[in-house]
């Protein structure tokens, strides 16, 4: 391997410190992860990209990240190396201001890294449109954001779906939606489990006192479970059943789009 | 807002839905969640092969996957269980005795898909005459016709008989010498005339064969008592998956209550016209779509003590244990009843509801 100076030392700038495994060893990086590092950017192969490396890196580190850290989100999300410095530390900031702490920031990046390569535009979108269109209060949004930070990547439509759904059909408050993390479940996963129950008759959508005449599981018993658990104990039903179950709702579900497209079209 | 769509507070469909809840909860214990989901779910269709088609449907329908269930039977499955009396009788045994099942005219067969399997049949399409290569039914409707036992030269009424499927099922045997097809309702005797112009080629649709009319049923008795080898009496009743899931035209709905609490004597009616109407000798198959007891058991218990005590006819119950065993890799049956059988509906095997009941006038 000698990737390492001849490319990296190429595109010096007299700004910014040469990428080169000396600096990153420098920074406290293992001898294979600096190479590792190297190796990545020299793949990017964007002259920008390589000027800007050792600066974003530099911004992960005071918040405080280690080594390890750092090159496990660099793995996991590569774009990262090619965002700006001024915008990397826009977001941060953005995001200490929506409430996260010391600690759960840092988890939360970590865990994923992809957050820092969204707009601070996009992710005020998605909280305005969780406190406005949801009604969901700052703390509750800044526990979704900790919880479940991809949901600055879903479209908003299918948000305001899912909520919905979840809000009006299965009759379930804000405060229990982030508790059991609603939003780490896509909708299918969400109205499939639900309706299951509610064929079964063992599930009711509350009145509007909020009055159902059986007692309905609470979210976390249908969601934060694994499949199997789901169908034999909540559902009290069988594997076939629900795997058929799932084909059904599949393609009654892509029905209903298509003719309510048909309806809109019109 | 999609979800908070504006419903009507008591659609019938709904209505249908809490009166189900309450009767067959009670009646069905713990089957019911399994039987309310495959109800509340798309059912599955049997294609009724029409034998008079001249297009090579049977193998267009083998070659999607699906098989005809009547003469299919899963040997593996027949053979792992212990006791199984199928496979040893001759053929003679198996024509004396009165309860074994039907000797299946060969013409008659019912595409499924496999258990499990939720694809859908295309629809029919004409062959060069214009008869359509098979029709789309509920296949547990089949075991009514399975369960008359037609055989050759008999004479046979179908007393509710609109829209025509059973009635295309017992043409199919090409067994019938000649077939009273009735339904009270005009409308639904035209649309039978015309399903069975779709199916059924002029020479067997004459005068000779068959009589179509608009009676009621309940008046058979009088008109023509004891005349048929078989009678069939698929009565109206509460529909129970159309009643869940459509709420046009529902038995359910608000201004319909009266007609529903009067079909069980409606149905009663029926059974004893039917009955009247059989030759001594002759069975009659009792049949709905209905889960409900009342409209089931309780309707045969009546019309045999009626039938007993009012016009002194004494009937025989006749098992239909060996359908229910031939048949039940296809469908789910209720267990556990005394009298007469129930196909009920699963997921993984969606036909049903289905009920029927055999009896067997005695000479
Ligand atoms: C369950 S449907 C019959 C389905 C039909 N056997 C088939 O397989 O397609 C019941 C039928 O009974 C008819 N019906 C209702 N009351 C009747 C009566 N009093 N006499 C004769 N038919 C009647 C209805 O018009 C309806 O078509």
């Amino acid at each position: 391997m000698n990737t390492e100076i001849s490319f990296c030392a190429l595109h010096d700038v007299q700004r910014t410190k040469r990428l080169s495994l000396s600096s990153l060893l420098e920074m406290g990086f293992t001898d294979s992860q600096a190479r590792h590092i190297c190796d990545s950017v020299f793949e990017i192969k964007k002259e920008s990209s390589v000027k800007r490396v050792l600066s974003t890196l530099t911004v992960l580190f005071v918040l405080g990240l280690n080594p390890t850290s750092v090159q496990k989100m660099l793995d996991i999300c590569p774009d990262l190396y090619i965002v700006k410095e001024t915008l990397l530390q826009q977001r941060i900031d953005h995001l200490r201001k929506l409430g996260l702490v010391e600690g759960s920031l840092q988890r939360m990046v970590v865990h994923y890294p992809k957050i820092l390569t969204v707009p601070v535009k996009s992710v005020k979108n998605v909280v305005q449109f969780l406190r406005e269109k949801c009604l969901f209060t700052t703390q509750q949004v800044t526990d979704i954001l900790r919880d479940t930070p991809a949901v600055v990547l879903e479209d908003l439509l299918q948000l305001e779906y899912k909520f919905q759904y979840v809000y009006f059909r299965m009759g379930v408050k804000q405060a229990e939606m982030v508790k059991f993390r609603l939003f780490r479940f896509t909708l299918d996963d969400v109205r499939c489990r639900h309706t299951f129950l509610e064929r079964r008759g063992l599930y009711q959508t509350p009145d509007k006192k909020g009055q159902t005449t059986i007692i309905n599981p609470k979210l976390g018993d249908i969601l934060n479970v694994d499949q199997d658990t789901f169908v034999s104990s909540v559902a009290r039903a069988s594997a076939e059943e629900y795997d058929i179950f799932q084909k059904l709702l599949a393609r009654e579900c892509k029905e209903e789009e298509l003719l309510q497209g048909r309806v809109e079209a019109y | 807002e999609k979800w908070a769509a504006t419903q009507p507070k008591h659609p019938p469909t709904r209505l249908a839905l809490q009166h189900f809840d309450s009767s067959y909860g009670a009646q069905l214990g713990p089957l019911w969640p399994s039987v309310r989901v495959a109800l509340l779910s798309e059912r599955k269709y049997g294609a009724l092969l029409n034998s008079f088609s001249h297009d090579l449907v049977l193998e267009d329908l083998q070659v999607q996957g699906c098989r005809d269930f009547i003469s299919h039977q899963d040997r593996l499955v027949f053979g792992a269980e212990e006791g199984s009396c199928e496979v040893s009788m001759t053929s003679l045994e198996f024509l004396s005795q009165q309860q074994y099942p039907p000797q299946l005219s060969p013409h008659l067969k019912c595409f499924v898909f496999p258990r499990g399997d939720v694809t859908r049949f295309k629809p029919a399409r004409p062959d060069r005459y214009g008869l359509l290569g098979y029709y789309l039914m509920d296949a547990a409707s089949i075991l009514p016709c399975l369960a008359l036992d037609v055989q050759k030269g008999h004479t046979v009424l179908d007393l509710c008989a609109a829209p025509g499927g059973k009635t295309l099922a017992l043409l199919q045997t090409q067994l019938i010498r000649y077939l009273c097809i009735n339904d009270s309702s005009m409308s639904r005797t035209s649309r039978l005339r015309k399903v069975l112009h779709s199916y059924v080629p002029k020479q067997f649709l004459t005068d000779e064969n068959l009589r179509i009319t608009s009676f009621d049923g309940t008046m058979w008795g009088e008109m023509e008592r004891e005349t048929f080898d078989r009678v069939l009496v698929d009565v109206p009743c509460t529909t129970d998956r159309h009643s869940l899931t459509e709420d046009d035209n529902n038995i359910f709905s608000k201004s319909r209550t009266g007609e529903r609490r009067r079909l069980p004597q409606l149905q009663l009616e029926l059974l004893l016209a039917g009955i009247a109407a059989a030759r001594p000798g002759g069975e009659i198959v009792y049949s709905t779509c209905t889960l409900s007891q009342n409209q089931n058991l309780s309707v045969v218990e009546q019309a045999v003590h009626f039938a007993q005590e009012k016009h002194g006819i004494q009937l025989q119950v006749v098992s239909l244990k060996p359908l229910v065993q031939k048949f039940r890799n296809t469908f789910h049956f209720a267990p556990e009843l005394h009298l007469g059988e129930m196909v009920i509906p699963h997921l993984a095997a969606n036909f049903g509801p289905i009920y029927l009941c055999k009896l067997k006038r005695l000479p």
